[in-house]
């Protein structure tokens, strides 16, 4: 419990990086209902490694170009990587999508090719830049250590208009992932609604994977939402829960792996698969007695 | 017969503007109960969807005669086994997406537009589902529900694609039988989308066959002689 009232503490060092796991676990799973929902889980994996692909490009290109950082490094390096998450995630998003629609191919092949290829080039990428290497590689591995109050102030921000964009279309993207012919039947614009999921998806996974890697924001879009989807008896109930779980699950992980010396993304991770085998068995053990 | 609401003037209907069929002229009359009848790959979901404007027109147009002047308002029933399981919608949920040509973006359904729902719902005798899992009901509940959302869009016009399709004989003919009623108790014109001729012979009034590359139109009376039909069938008369 002293560990509980140290990570609540305001004075806590690391209350930046609490604060951004929990607005991660609390928004990725906003969007990753939709990823379930829709089938896409082997994009919500490929997407996180994607922007991290992108990440490692931008950090990568003032080397290359031989500029020189200034005093200011930190935050330039961050909107750098922010830029090269964004950009990637969002390339990735529509040029995987385009190619979803047209049917053509093995959806799971391509996937899983942009997965490992990009795995591979930001390690690569990094391992090249002395400048980006030590605190970047960490976040590749799941370390959330150190987060400025500008880096918090970005995720908070960005979340933030996630939250209120689904929130405000929630009734137009359910409406065209569950029945796509009856929405364009009844007027709606099924390829703006589609773009504009997907640039969600894509905006949420740049800024999770900025925050917290792509390893803790592949595990907050996904393992929160097939948790909430057992217990789920509406959608309402289902976004809520996976919403909660996610948030919960953050909090927990950080507690456990601070308190027990541990990297927190794995650590997160790790707590969400319990949880998600857990309520398999309390689904189970409730539908006999049902 | 009425004024038409739909008038196919020498339609081609195809993919990448390949034509399945083409030289399609006939009008879909008010108020009328018409099937459209086809072996698989006759063409018979690509001229649906065409009408329904989600695949473009290859040549030829499609004529909308609303009586607002617009185009009418399909009130599309798709087949219940297209969706996927995985969504946690209950019947209410469905039929309400009924509602949405009509509330716009940013919006939610007003208190007025709930009731109507439940309406629909009640019309269709599925109020019982509305609670349940759309996904936990079986083929002709979920048939229901769609035919609920349908009428929650306030259509001209009823559009049902094989909704018998997974469907038990009993909870068939209750089914088609309930169609009836809607057409003639509310004046709806339906277009519906079947291979089931005993059903059609029973129920529809104007037939449209799509054969071979043929497009038959007339009544019931006038395709199911034995002749018309010895000569869509190719077969001798026994």
């Amino acid at each position: 419990m002293e560990t509980l009232k140290e990570i609540l503490s305001p004075d806590f060092l690391l209350r930046n990086s609490v604060y951004t796991s929990v607005l991660v676990g609390f928004a990725c799973p906003l969007v990753g209902v939709f990823l379930v929902l829709r089938r896409l889980v082997f994009m919500g994996v490929a997407l996180p490694q994607i922007s991290s692909t992108g990440v490692a490009l931008a950090l990568s290109l003032p080397l290359w170009l031989g500029l020189k950082m200034d005093a200011s490094r930190e935050q330039t390096e961050h909107l750098l990587a922010f830029a090269g998450s964004s950009l990637f995630t969002l390339a990735a998003i529509l040029i995987l999508a385009f190619m979803e629609r047209r049917g053509r191919g093995l959806p799971e092949g391509r996937l899983g090719a942009a997965y490992v290829v990009s795995a591979a080039a930001s390690i690569l990428l990094l391992s090249k830049n002395r400048f980006a290497e030590m605190g970047w590689l960490d976040l590749l591995k799941g370390e959330i250590i150190t987060v400025s109050n500008f880096d918090l102030e970005l995720t908070g921000g960005a979340l933030a208009f996630v939250l209120l964009v689904l929130g405000w279309f929630n009734k137009e993207l359910l409406f065209v992932s569950f029945d796509r012919a009856m929405a364009a039947t009844l007027g709606k614009n099924v390829l703006f609604w589609d773009a504009l999921l997907y640039l969600l998806i894509g905006f949420t996974v740049s800024i999770a994977v900025l925050s917290v890697g792509p390893l803790i924001a592949f595990g907050f879009l996904l393992v929160p939402a097939l948790t909430a989807h057992i217990f789920a008896r509406d959608m309402k109930w289902f976004v809520i829960l996976a919403s909660v779980l996610g948030g919960v699950a953050a909090f927990l992980g950080f507690w456990i792996a601070y308190a027990w010396d541990l990297p927190v993304g794995p650590t997160d991770v790790v707590l969400l698969g319990i949880l998600y085998v857990l309520g398999f068995v309390v689904k189970k053990i409730a539908s006999l007695f049902n | 017969m009425n004024d038409p609401i739909i008038t196919l003037d020498n339609l081609a209907i195809g993919y990448d503007s390949q034509p399945v069929l083409s030289g399609i002229s006939l009008a879909i009359a008010r108020d009328s109960f018409t099937a459209l009848l086809g072996a698989n790959g006759t063409g018979k979901s690509t001229l649906l969807k065409t009408l329904l404007g989600l695949q473009p027109i290859v040549s030829g147009a499609i004529k909308f005669h609303s009586l607002a002047g617009t185009k009418p308002v399909f009130g599309y029933v798709p087949q219940a086994i297209q969706f996927d399981p995985l969504y946690p919608l209950t019947g209410f949920d469905v039929a309400l997406m009924g509602t949405f040509g009509r509330v716009g973006p940013t919006n939610f359904s007003s208190r007025a537009e709930r009731d109507f729902v439940h309406e629909c719902l009640n019309a269709t005798a599925a109020d019982g589902f509305a609670k349940k899992k759309f996904s936990q009901l079986s083929g002709g509940q979920k048939q229901r529900v769609l035919i609920a959302r349908a009428l929650a869009t306030k259509p001209d016009i009823l559009v049902l694609d094989e909704p018998t399709s997974g469907v038990d004989v009993a909870a068939t003919h209750s089914l088609l039988e309930f169609i009836s009623q809607l057409h003639r108790e509310r004046n709806l014109t339906v277009l519906l989308v079947t291979h089931d001729l005993p059903l059609v012979r029973k129920h529809a009034q104007q037939i449209i066959w799509l054969h071979h590359g043929a497009v038959l139109h007339g009544t019931v009376a006038e395709l199911f002689t034995p002749e018309r039909m010895a000569a869509i069938f190719e077969m001798e008369i026994g």
